[in-house]
């Protein structure tokens, strides 16, 4: 008896978990699924962009949203594992061959102090010499209001931010070899905002809780960023494997090409048009 | 098993032998499945010990730049750098680990003997549930404890100006340091190791400690000198449990201990704790991002090599201290 119930409630079990994937497909088959992974950066723009999209569309795609890293991005949709890679950096020349940079926005990069110190200002010598480690105190650097040793955050090796925080502002100089490396926009913020001898560099939407130090006497606001004065400025990418095409396209296309889409990416980022 | 079967000549029973072969079949397939990560990962990270050789276990140079340079290889396999020296993050690992290990033993056998022996019953009934909720917070909850309180309190108030500057072309003191690192991961392998100690005092025969009671030694010795060495085993298991978890940690030390592959001078006094140091599981999530280029992403496979053998070489050390303490102990695990 005890037996035949156990049996009945395993029966009935199976056909649960049977008829839930069966279900699934039905209406999911209907219409594409857009997946996109990578780039902390450019995942709220993102996720933003789709939202906006499903309502102009009207539902006419799935969406599916993972983060993890330009690099992740780049390679998942190398590997086929996504539609989309979302990166942050330029292509590199190790990348796998066959994929398609398509740029989306751009993104300002700011220099960041603690609000205790409010830097008024900083050029591009000072900038190597503070992350290059030749100036260490603060006492050196004109306008600080800070004379302890200045505490540098960086990103780790594999970060987007990282490369272009290299190739724009470092120029052939090294980063000094203490600085506390970051994982996250996040982390950078964080760090800097709760050390009052500390500079980082975040991108413009990571800038809430901190000073942003104007570069070469303009802000770092989306002002400048959108007039092209302010220097620190880089590319968002979608990558995809090969020109997109059919759904991608269109989504990829309406991100580039129209005014609802500008203006959501007007908020925090740069518009192409 | 098979008890039935023999006495009553009826035959095996039914269900006892589909039991026996699914049960049979998992436990193999867990074997398999420890033997393919093994292949899997060396053959991954084979590479980089290939081109470093003994070297790849030395000091030298800048390891953070050595990544990056690793990172920003040619496209040219023929090209690919994978020159490394990981000592720096050798020498966290076992900095690290260590002395959370030591801090935590110390901790746990001592408030474990106070829960089993001493602690009034209302007190007993609290702690014990709450030791287990706290062996299972996530770690991640450790680390943003540790990096939005521990970290800018230890920068801005513990470490103090002239200790930033004596080192300051060398390393930054910015408070994420091998002291948060030990400190919050003593706290978090300590419930661990204290759960696992209570349990097994509780399960030494009274009897022998009432003996030792008898012959006029008081609770505190009869606890110590009875109690605690027939646990040992026991002990030792979770000593070996916690220093997996240990070693294992990533996100938290990540978070906390520095993100920079520095390796802590002891000569360096007092500052030494202040220092920053990242250790191999921390390196490995710091820079999961880059796993897409080859010579880095078999870098990074190189060090879950070393933390898997290290985790071998562990569950063995404590396989052989137990096979030492098997005479007037109880076989527990």
């Amino acid at each position: 008896m005890k037996n035949r119930l156990r049996r009945v409630g395993i029966l009935s079990a199976l056909a649960i978990v049977a008829a839930v994937p069966a279900a699934v497909p039905a209406t999911a088959a209907a219409k594409p699924t857009i997946t996109m992974s990578g780039s902390t950066t450019v995942a709220p723009l993102a996720a933003l962009l789709a939202r906006k999209y499903l309502q102009v569309c009207d539902h006419c795609v799935n969406f599916k949203l993972l983060q993890g890293g330009s690099d992740i991005g780049v390679a998942d949709v190398a590997a086929g594992r996504v539609t989309i890679g979302n990166s942050s950096r330029d292509p590199k020349p190790s990348d796998p061959g066959g994929l398609v940079f398509n740029k989306i926005a751009n993104d300002a990069l700011c220099l960041v102090s603690n609000n205790a110190n409010p830097i008024p200002g900083v050029d591009q010598a000072g900038i190597q010499a503070i992350f290059g480690g030749s100036v260490r105190s603060w006492t050196q650097v004109p306008g600080s209001t800070q004379t302890g040793t200045i505490d540098l955050f960086t990103r780790t090796a594999a970060s987007g931010t990282q490369d272009a925080f290299l190739k724009i502002f470092m120029g052939t100089t090294k980063v000094f070899s203490g600085a506390s490396q970051k994982g996250s926009n996040g982390l950078v913020e964080q760090s800097v905002a709760s050390d009052p001898g500390g500079i980082g560099y975040v991108s413009l939407a990571f800038t809430k809780n901190v000073h942003t130090i104007p570069y070469k006497g303009v802000e770092c606001d989306l002002r400048n960023a959108k007039s092209g004065q302010y220097g620190g400025v880089r590319n968002l990418y979608m990558v995809t494997r090969g020109a997109p095409t059919g759904a991608t396209a269109k989504w990829i296309n309406w991100i580039t090409h129209t005014k609802a889409a500008s203006k959501i990416v007007g908020t925090q980022w740069v518009p192409l048009v | 098993m098979s008890v039935n079967g023999s006495h009553n000549a009826k035959p095996k029973d039914r269900t006892d032998q589909r039991a026996e072969v699914a049960l049979g079949a998992l436990a193999s397939a867990v074997l398999l499945l420890i033997g393919f990560m093994i292949v899997f990962v060396f053959s991954k990270a084979w590479p980089s010990f290939a081109h470093n050789g003994l070297a790849w276990f030395g000091p030298g140079g800048n390891v953070d730049e050595q990544l990056a340079n690793i990172f920003n290889s040619p496209a040219n396999p023929s090209n690919y750098v994978y020159t490394m020296h990981a000592w720096p993050l050798l020498y966290a690992t076992a900095l690290i680990t260590g002395a959370a290990v030591l801090l935590s033993t110390a901790i746990s056998m001592l408030s474990a003997m106070f829960i089993v022996e001493f602690a009034p019953e209302a007190m007993r009934r609290v702690m014990q549930p709450v030791i287990r909720l706290l062996a299972a917070v996530p770690s991640v909850v450790y680390g943003l404890i540790g990096i939005l309180v521990l970290v800018p309190f230890v920068g801005n108030h513990v470490i103090s100006g002239a200790e930033k500057d004596s080192v300051r072309y060398v390393i930054q003191l910015d408070g994420s340091s091998v002291l948060v690192g030990v400190l919050v991961l003593t706290v978090m392998i300590t419930p661990i190791m204290v759960a696992i100690t209570t349990d097994a005092l509780r399960s030494v025969p009274r009897s022998w400690t009432e003996g030792a009671a008898a012959l006029g030694v008081n609770r505190w010795r009869a606890l110590r000198t009875v109690g605690l060495r027939a646990a040992r085993p026991a002990i030792v298991a979770a000593v070996v449990l916690a220093t997996a978890r240990a070693l294992g940690e990533a996100i938290m030390l990540s978070m906390v201990s520095g993100s920079v592959g520095f390796a802590p001078n002891p000569l360096d006094g007092t500052t030494f704790i202040f220092e920053p140091a990242r250790t191999l599981a921390a390196t490995i999530v710091d820079n999961a991002e880059g796993l897409s280029v080859k010579p880095f992403g078999q870098t990074v496979y190189a060090f879950a090599a070393v933390l898997l053998i290290s985790s071998f070489f562990l569950s063995f050390a404590g396989w052989a201290a137990r096979q030492s303490m098997r005479k007037y102990t109880l076989q527990a695990r």
